[in-house]
């Protein structure tokens, strides 16, 4: 291996185990580069019990953890002086303006007062807040809530933000709004970020590594490009006729199989599109043509034909069944 | 990075680190009691929220400044500083412990900020530390403001050095009892709001507690006094137990033990030796309330 970069954190045998039995963390190992990290996991694995020991909130059963070369155990007020947090939940009062609130958790960093309003303005700026930022945050979209909750991350001016399902709740234009603003604040900002996250095709779109657990356990830690080369699936949804569409595809030299009755999904791209550079749209193009044909010459009503997103369950699948092919 | 129209609200300019000072720990916690304090009046929020906090003290201090009017005029100060009027007192503090403790921490709770709090250089113990001393100085204000109004209405139209070092000698055991009051009113209130992030239900809980607790008190009280507890000298046992039900009979009862009056404002009978008593059931109150607050923090700040 080439000499890396110092991590951004680093866990050695993170084990969290809570009064009740239940063990949220089994001796987790891992390391996160500086830059986007998605941090991959189905509900229940492990993420929001990892962000809150890395904050320094849990204590773990047994096993360290280090942020930004700091001891959680030890030294979690440095830490969290130095990280910025964003939930997954709504977290936001709706009867005080942006700015204010903003502000308020300026301090909270440790601003003092005219640097806290300064920056606050500022962070407001660069999530795409502007003159609604006077407003009562109560009267905002969710779009612009999940913005303001990035803001109070962003404000104390952290070296580490870690972002809990950055995208929940948001609509399609939404999404893309979000996940180019964190790609610009890792990339332009110099931030490091952390995004934790259920689903794999939105968050591979700014992450330079992927980290995967499950269960509290370390499943994969690679960059991206190692991590995508996996198929992806075409939906195809109709309201009745699935078996004669199963048939006709097949016919039609794709690979069909049914899921959850009215749909039918399509591998994309076969064997050929493993290079995880592009997301394969050649092959994507030609399989949503044969689809649509399928469709049409047996008169379906079709409801949905789209790229799948990936679940986790559907990575981890993958995983077991290359486990083999992991080198 | 392509410029899409769903980025164009973002203005590209570049991002600015902070060199800056920091505050220390201890720096953020000031900060944040002085935030919950201002809101404690309703700063920083609509006028709706100004409503009571400044309704209530006008309230509290019109007899005060009734006072001024007439001592001015050559009658004597008929207020004590110590007992003030304690009816009034009684129900104007319980209606704004109810209102505003919620405003403190139920809103937190409600609006789950608390986790935005603890992922920063505070700790858990750090949040409730600082809505107490806000919340404790703002009950401070609602009594003592008009204490104090008593007070100055008073030596503005009294004449004499001796008359006013009088005044000045009365006044300080009355600072002492609103002190009483607003420490363990705050404790108790902002433990029972941070019980729920509903705060009409907070409300009701502060409301109902120190309400019921009272009328228990006073029913007993008056049952075994025939309505005039200031008149009986020598208290029944049933009697004195009776004070221990209710903060306000407990502030009452220390008040009198410390050579507090008695007179028309008193609420209970001299409690003789048995005031000890009074005193150690208040500050059990008082140290029940404040674990109980730092309790509910150290959880929350786990979930």
């Amino acid at each position: 291996m080439s000499p890396s970069p110092p991590a951004v954190i680093e866990t050695s045998g993170l084990t969290k185990e809570y009064p009740g039995g239940v063990i949220a963390l089994r001796g987790l190992t891992v390391t996160f580069a500086p830059g986007v990290t998605g941090l991959i996991g189905a509900n229940g694995a492990g993420k929001s019990t990892l962000i809150k020991t890395l904050l320094g909130l849990l204590t773990p059963t047994s096993g360290t953890a280090q942020v930004l070369g700091h001891e959680s155990a030890t030294d979690s007020e440095r830490i969290r002086q130095l990280v910025g947090y964003m939930p997954e939940h709504d977290c936001l009062p709706g009867d005080v303006s942006a700015t204010e609130f903003v502000t308020h958790m300026g301090r909270m960093s440790g601003l003092p007062a005219t640097a806290a309003k300064e920056r606050a303005a500022e962070a407001l700026r660069h999530v795409g807040l502007h003159e609604e930022r006077y407003r009562q945050i109560g009267t905002y979209s969710t779009g612009m809530r999940q913005r303001v909750k990035l803001a109070q991350a962003l404000v104390g001016d952290p070296r580490l933000l870690l972002l809990d399902e950055p995208t929940n709740g948001l609509d399609p234009a939404g999404r893309t709004a979000m996940l180019e603003l964190i790609e610009r604040i890792g990339t332009e900002f110099g931030i490091s970020i952390v995004v934790a996250s259920h689903l794999l095709s939105e968050i591979e779109r700014v992450c330079d590594h992927l980290v995967a657990i499950e269960g509290g356990q370390l499943l994969r830690a690679d960059t991206l490009s190692s991590f995508t080369g996996v198929s992806q699936t075409l939906v195809v949804e109709v309201e009745e006729g699935v078996a004669a569409l199963l048939e006709e595809l097949a016919r039609r030299g794709l690979a069909p199989r049914a899921y959850q009755r009215t749909q039918v999904l399509v591998p994309l791209g076969g064997s050929g599109a493993g290079s995880g550079t592009g997301t394969g749209t050649g092959t994507a193009d030609q399989a949503f043509d044969v689809v649509i044909g399928a469709v049409a010459d047996l008169g379906l009503p079709l409801s949905r034909l789209e790229q799948r997103r990936h679940q986790v369950e559907e990575l981890f699948r993958d995983e077991s069944q290359e486990a083999g092919n992991v080198s | 990075m392509s410029a899409s129209a769903t980025e164009s609200v973002i203005h590209d300019i570049g991002y600015r680190r902070y060199d800056g000072p920091r505050l220390r720990r201890a720096a953020i916690v000031r900060a944040l009691a002085w935030h919950s304090f201002r809101s404690a009046f309703g700063f920083g929020r609509s006028a709706k929220a100004k409503v009571v906090p400044v309704l209530a003290l006008v309230l509290l201090s019109l007899p005060a400044v009734i006072n001024a009017v007439s001592v001015s005029q050559g009658n004597p100060r008929t207020i004590g500083y110590d007992t003030y009027i304690v009816g009034l007192r009684i129900v104007v503090m319980l209606i704004f412990v109810a209102v505003q403790a919620p405003e403190l921490v139920s809103r937190d709770l409600r609006n789950r900020v608390l986790p935005l709090y603890f992922s920063r250089p505070l700790r858990p113990v750090d949040y409730p530390f600082a809505k107490y001393v806000a919340f404790t100085a703002a009950c401070l204000v609602m009594i003592e403001v008009p204490v104090l109004v008593l007070y100055a209405g008073t030596i503005v139209s009294v004449h004499g050095g001796s008359a006013v070092w009088a005044e000045t000698r009365a006044l300080i055991p009355g600072l002492l009892v609103g002190l009483m009051w607003a420490v363990v009113m705050a404790a108790t209130s902002l433990a029972l709001a941070s019980l729920t992030g509903r705060r009409a239900f907070a409300t009701g809980a502060i409301a109902i507690f120190f309400f019921l607790t009272e009328i228990l008190a006073v029913v007993v009280l008056h049952a075994e006094t025939r309505g005039d507890p200031a008149a009986l000298t020598h208290a029944s046992t049933a009697v004195k137990v009776a004070g221990l039900f209710s903060p306000f009979t407990l502030f009452d009862g220390v008040r009198r033990w410390l050579g507090g009056t008695g007179g028309d404002q008193a609420l209970v009978p001299d409690p003789g030796s048995f005031g000890v008593v009074y005193a150690i059931v208040l500050l059990a109150l008082l140290a029940a309330s404040l674990l109980g607050l730092a309790a509910r923090y150290r959880k929350a700040a786990l979930s």
